[in-house]
């Protein structure tokens, strides 16, 4: 057995970063602060969710993670050791966003050399990248070449090519892009597993539905720091709001009941009133007086891509 | 060793998919159709241009492949993004220097392997018996090779493909021409400073010279073991460093 492969089963966060910033120089003297004091604890044996509009700084976190880039201040710890030390590489498996590998490979010779740079000999590295491949249900494409597979399939042999080695930190960057609903659902079972089994997954998604269901915790951030992290339903907020339904309304009327901040849209033949709880008050009498008929009256959470909106917009 | 062996091969196989053979393949009907020209003259001379030729042609040719193929691995890798799941494995960032750079030198070797012995074959036609020198010779071709695939594989690890290619090539020139040219040039240099920054570039370049036998080889001379062993260790040595030069400068590369 390997240096790499005898590595203590760690007590401490899989991942830290602590004022971790980071200043790209660009031309003519200029400067871009892509993560400004970001600080994320990531507890073990957790889905955790990254989010963060374009520009937010998530790629560059994942890349100072896996020490491609180095921070400018601050630092990141995985498992207790810092980033540039190597070997504590052993224990993680990444999947980058739009995965490319050598075309000419066949998924088996890529996961098996994958699996030998993770440390193991070749017969251990040959029954990993098959038990990998069973994971994502690629079995079957095992001696296809890689240029002959689409890019869902690609996308599949990319969070194989992760697996390898029974990482206890998967960093999945948009894990289910290009992935068809079947895809997608295997790979959400596979993750909850994973996380069962006591995996820790650090997971950088723009489909917010599927973070929403899949995240323990979400961290949300914008211009390179953190603007919120907690569950799910810690980051909604209490904001719940309210849906009136009433009948088609004229323009004067719409325009009289602006003031509530409404939402206002047209489905179906009925016009939905959407606002917060709190002005529930205000809407019913508003409507009283502009004698609008009430068809339904509903109730609805803010949803995790509502709270993103409203906090990353 | 496993992981550097590991990006060797995938480098390998990764070279040997590029359209190098095409250009060997080139070459190689280049002299044999040059070697039908050889009739006009006597039957000695005609073995010596021959092989002239033939050397002239493994050197030339494992020197083009190690700047085609060093200059472009590691800037191709980025491009590509190869390079992010395989440095997210636990391998040190010298490791992969190391396999991408032992990738391209097995990937040359083979070619100069391969040209060798069609030239082994060709030289036995003409000649009616084996040269055996033509063995050493190629394999000394590989060495020059590998070194000039050090300086190609340093050069590409802060520059583009495009520029770590032509410094190479010029880097190349001046390393065959170093020990003759340069040194002339070198002496005839009044200003001091002059003087000093060429004596620097002057030790700093590679003596391919010295790897060329096509003397030995075309003269049927002996070549003292001393020589050998002496050249294969400044072969060894200028690699060595050259690729340490590397791994030092892709240490804190960011990518």
């Amino acid at each position: 057995m390997s240096d790499n492969q005898t590595l203590e089963m760690p007590l401490t966060s899989p991942i830290r970063t602590e004022d971790l910033t980071k200043v790209y120089r660009l031309p003519r003297g200029r400067v871009k602060k892509a993560l400004n004091s970001l600080n994320i604890d990531v507890p073990d044996a957790a889905i955790f969710g990254f989010l963060g509009p374009n520009g937010a700084g998530k790629t560059t976190t994942i890349k100072i993670l896996l020490d491609f880039l180095r921070p400018t201040s601050g630092r990141a710890i995985l498992f207790g050791k810092p980033t540039d030390d190597y070997k504590v590489r052993n224990l993680i498996g990444y999947l980058p966003e739009q995965p490319y590998f050598h075309p000419f490979l066949k998924p088996l010779e890529l996961l098996s050399a994958h699996a030998a740079l993770a440390g193991m000999d070749p017969t251990q590295a040959e029954s990993a990248a098959m038990a990998a491949l069973e994971k994502v249900g690629m079995v079957e494409y095992a001696q296809i070449p890689i240029r002959k597979l689409s890019k869902g399939l690609t996308q599949l042999i990319g969070i194989a090519q992760a697996l390898v080695g029974h990482p206890r930190l998967l960093i999945l960057d948009e894990p289910t892009s290009g992935l068809d609903p079947i895809g997608r659902r295997r790979i959400r079972d596979l993750l909850v597993q994973l996380r069962n089994e006591g995996c820790t997954i650090f997971l950088s998604s723009h489909l917010l539905s599927e973070v929403e269901n899949l995240c323990d915790v979400v961290a949300v951030i914008k211009n390179g720091s953190v603007v919120t992290c907690g569950t799910p339903d810690q980051i909604r907020s209490a904001n719940t709001y309210l849906k009136v339904y009433t009948g088609p309304i004229t323009s004067e009327d719409r325009n009289r009941l602006q003031f509530l901040s409404l939402h206002i849209d047209q489905q179906a033949g009925h016009t939905i009133f959407k606002t917060e709880l709190k002005n529930a008050y205000e809407l019913f009498r508003a409507m009283e007086q502009l004698n609008l008929q009430i068809a339904r009256v509903e109730t609805e959470r803010e949803s995790l891509e509502e709270a993103f909106l409203r906090l990353a917009a | 060793m496993k992981p550097i062996w590991t990006i060797a091969k995938l480098s390998l196989l990764e070279n040997s998919r590029k359209q190098i053979f095409h250009v060997l393949c080139l070459m190689t009907f280049a002299v044999i159709a040059g070697s039908t020209l050889l009739s006009i003259f006597t039957e000695g001379v005609k073995i010596k241009i021959l092989k002239d030729l033939c050397l002239s042609c493994i050197l030339f040719a494992g020197a083009m492949l190690s700047i085609g193929l060093g200059s472009t691995a590691i800037p191709n890798d980025v491009e590509n993004r190869t390079i992010y799941p395989i440095l997210a494995r636990p391998i040190a960032r010298w490791q992969y220097i190391l396999g991408k750079f032992l990738g391209t030198v097995l990937t040359v070797a083979i070619g100069i392997a391969a040209l060798s012995a069609v030239f082994g074959v060709l030289i036995y036609c003409y000649q009616g018996r084996f040269d055996t020198f033509l063995p050493v010779a190629a394999a000394f071709a590989i060495l020059e090779a590998a070194v000039i695939a050090a300086v190609a594989t340093t050069l590409a690890t802060f520059t583009t493909a495009a520029v770590a290619a032509m410094i190479s090539f010029m880097v190349y020139l001046l390393g065959t021409v170093k020990i003759g040219y340069l040194a002339k040039l070198l002496e005839r240099t009044p200003n001091p400073i002059a003087k000093l920054g060429s004596q620097a570039v002057y030790h700093m370049l590679p003596n391919l010279e010295c790897f060329n036998l096509k003397a030995a080889l075309v003269h049927s001379d002996s070549v003292p073991g001393v020589y050998l062993a002496l050249v294969t260790f400044y072969g060894l040595c200028y690699a060595a460093f050259a690729v340490g030069a590397a791994a030092l400068i892709f240490k804190r590369k960011e990518i």
